[in-house]
C-alpha cells in the first residue's frame, strides 16, 4: 500500500509537471486563439495546484507510514525551496492573466506565458535535484 | 460471506506483508569500532553492509545528526574527513526512494583525540 500511495501521488504530480510546461510551450508557439490561452491558462493553473498538493502528498505518505518527513538538506532542500516558489509564481502569474487577459496589451500576455514557461522549466530541472540528492 | 473472506485476506496482506518485509532490513558498522580512540588529524573510513529489505533503497551517513552523504552502494567504505577532539557519532541510516528514513540505523560512536 504504501508504494501504490507513492504512485498515485507520483502521477497526479507528473501529469501536473506535464501540464505546466506543455500548457506554456502550447501558448506560446501554438499561435492558439485567446479563447485557447484561456483554456490553456486554467490547465496550466491546475498543474501548478496538482504539483503543490502532490508535493504536499509525498511529505503526507512519508509521515503516515514512518512518523517522518523526508530526510533532505542542502542542494535538495535548496531545490524544493525553487519549485515552491515556482509553485507559487505559477499559480499568481496564472490568476493575473485569467483576471486580466481581456485588458492586457499583447506583449504583457506573451511575456506571462514566457515567464510561466520558464517557472516550468526551471521546476522540472529542480526536480531531478530534489530526487538525487538528500 | 466469500466476499468478507477476500476482504479480509486483503487487509491482512495490504497491512501486515510490508511490516515483515521491512524487518529484513539491516545495516552494521564494521569500521569504526564503537568506542574508537581517531586522531583529529586523521580522515575516518567508515565500513558499513546494508540490506535494505523491501521498503529501503540506498542509505544517509550522518555524523552527530548531520547528514554528510548520501550512499547508494550498499556494501563499501566511505572516508569522513577528520572531526574536531571530542566525541562523536556516525550513522548510517535505511531510507526509501523519498529519502524517508525507514526506521532501521546503526551507529557508532567515536572519540576524537
Amino acid at each position: 500500500m504504501e508504494n501504490l500511495s507513492y504512485a498515485v501521488v507520483q502521477v497526479v504530480h507528473n501529469f501536473g509537471a506535464v501540464a505546466v510546461v506543455g500548457g506554456a510551450v502550447v501558448a506560446l508557439y501554438s499561435g492558439a486563439t485567446a479563447a485557447l490561452h484561456h483554456k490553456l491558462a486554467w490547465l496550466v493553473g491546475f498543474g501548478w495546484t496538482a504539483q503543490a498538493i502532490s508535493g504536499m502528498g509525498f511529505a503526507a505518505v512519508s509521515y503516515y507510514y514512518y512518523d517522518q518527513f523526508p530526510d533532505i538538506h542542502d542542494i535538495a532542500m535548496a531545490a524544493l525551496l525553487i519549485k515552491m516558489s515556482c509553485a507559487v509564481f505559477g499559480v499568481s502569474l496564472v490568476i493575473i492573466y485569467l483576471r486580466y487577459s481581456a485588458t492586457l496589451a499583447i506583449e504583457r500576455r506573451h511575456l506571462i506565458w514566457i515567464l510561466l514557461a520558464a517557472l516550468g522549466i526551471t521546476a522540472l530541472t529542480a526536480a531531478a535535484f530534489l530526487r538525487w540528492f538528500s | 460471506m466469500r466476499i468478507l473472506n477476500l476482504l479480509a485476506i486483503s487487509f491482512f496482506l495490504g497491512c501486515y506483508v510490508p511490516v515483515v518485509l521491512a524487518a529484513d532490513a539491516s545495516v552494521t558498522i564494521s569500521s569504526p569500532t564503537d568506542g574508537a580512540k581517531i586522531s583529529s588529524k586523521s580522515k575516518i573510513k567508515v565500513s558499513y553492509d546494508v540490506t535494505r529489505g523491501q521498503q529501503g533503497d540506498h542509505v544517509h551517513l550522518y555524523v552527530d545528526e548531520k547528514e554528510i552523504v548520501v550512499l547508494r552502494k550498499l556494501k563499501g567504505d566511505y572516508t569522513v574527513e577528520p572531526l574536531d577532539a571530542g566525541k562523536h557519532a556516525i550513522c548510517i541510516k535505511i531510507v526509501n526512494k523519498g529519502h524517508t528514513p525507514i526506521g532501521v540505523q546503526a551507529c557508532t560512536n567515536v572519540n576524537i583525540i
